[in-house]
């Protein structure tokens, strides 16, 4: 039987998969527009992006705009590759069948 | 942690990668306002230079028109994530105002613009330009018609009376810019409000 691919932890988050992959499609974003997107609270979204930031997937930039505070995240080049590595993983396990563990769900 | 995935959460995963990134992809900004205030802009300018007679009613309300588009763009970005097509479309915009202004004050300062109909002529013809790149990036056919129209009314002012070919101008600054605005407004508006939830 073929080995299962891993799936990252880090990328696998339900909340951290989807700032990743609406991240991949801008250039940079601002806090308050990820927010809008995903419905998430200010804390949960603070904490996520913070584990990504410490992995090395995405980058902080926090500037002052008409003197109001704004911070801009964007993503690196290791984040875009985990996403790719995460997706290939997904499509991999899902063309094997179902995964050892999966028959009493 | 493979273990513990079934095909579904899976599946879920997936479609929620291409969700997300389809979000970020199509968000644009709604520049509707931009179109109503030039439009407002170019009536001003030509209200002005007709019975004001002024040399300087087109930089004028130039100047004045981009200092105001800089003001209000710079408070509505807040929020607005920039993207890659909306870097292109700015690009399209920006050289065409910087080109129409720069040939435009030259042909002025230097009294060689004194065809009414070779102004609205070349002006036309480059906002056509810019209407259709716009278009065509975006895939709006909405947009592209008001390309056709700016075209049209590039040909048009050459072939009327000097009455005809300002009231072509106007008609055409009317649909394109204010008409079009107001429908770009609304459409865009639509387009940006739609959500899909990822909570963790």
């Amino acid at each position: 039987m073929p080995e299962l691919p891993e799936l990252n932890p880090v990328v696998h988050g339900r909340l951290r998969l989807a700032l990743l992959s609406l991240l991949s499609g801008v250039d940079q974003a601002e806090f308050t527009w990820l927010r809008a997107k995903t419905e998430a609270t200010d804390g949960n979204l603070g904490a996520q992006l913070l584990k990504l930031e410490e992995a090395g997937y995405v980058l902080v930039e926090k500037k002052f705009v008409s003197r109001k505070p704004q911070t801009a995240y964007r993503i690196t080049e290791s984040g875009r590759q985990a996403l790719a590595e995460y997706v290939r993983a997904l499509k991999q396990l899902l063309s094997l069948g179902p995964p050892v563990g999966a028959e009493s769900v | 942690m493979t273990d513990q995935i079934n095909d579904q959460e899976l599946n879920d995963r997936l479609r929620l990668i291409e969700n997300m990134i389809a979000e970020g992809r199509r968000h644009t900004q709604n520049w509707g306002w931009a179109f109503v205030l030039w439009g407002i802009d170019y009536y001003a300018a030509i209200a002005w230079s007709a019975w004001g007679h002024s040399a300087w009613a087109w930089p004028v309300t130039i100047v004045v028109g981009v200092a105001i588009t800089i003001a209000f763009a710079s408070s509505r970005a807040a929020g607005h994530p920039v993207t890659t097509l909306g870097r292109a479309i700015g690009s399209i915009w920006i050289a065409t105002g910087v080109s129409m202004f720069v040939l435009f004050f030259a042909l002025g300062a230097s009294g060689r613009l004194t065809d009414g109909h070779v102004f609205a002529a070349v002006a036309s013809a480059m906002l056509g330009m810019a209407n259709g790149a716009s278009a065509i990036l975006l895939r709006w056919k909405a947009q592209f018609a008001c390309a056709i129209v700016w075209w049209a009314a590039a040909v048009a002012t050459n072939f009327t009376s000097d009455t005809g070919s300002l009231a072509v101008f106007l008609a055409a600054i009317f649909l394109c810019q204010i008409v079009f605005g107001i429908y770009g407004t609304i459409a865009q508006g639509r387009k940006n409000n739609p959500r899909v939830p990822a909570h963790a």
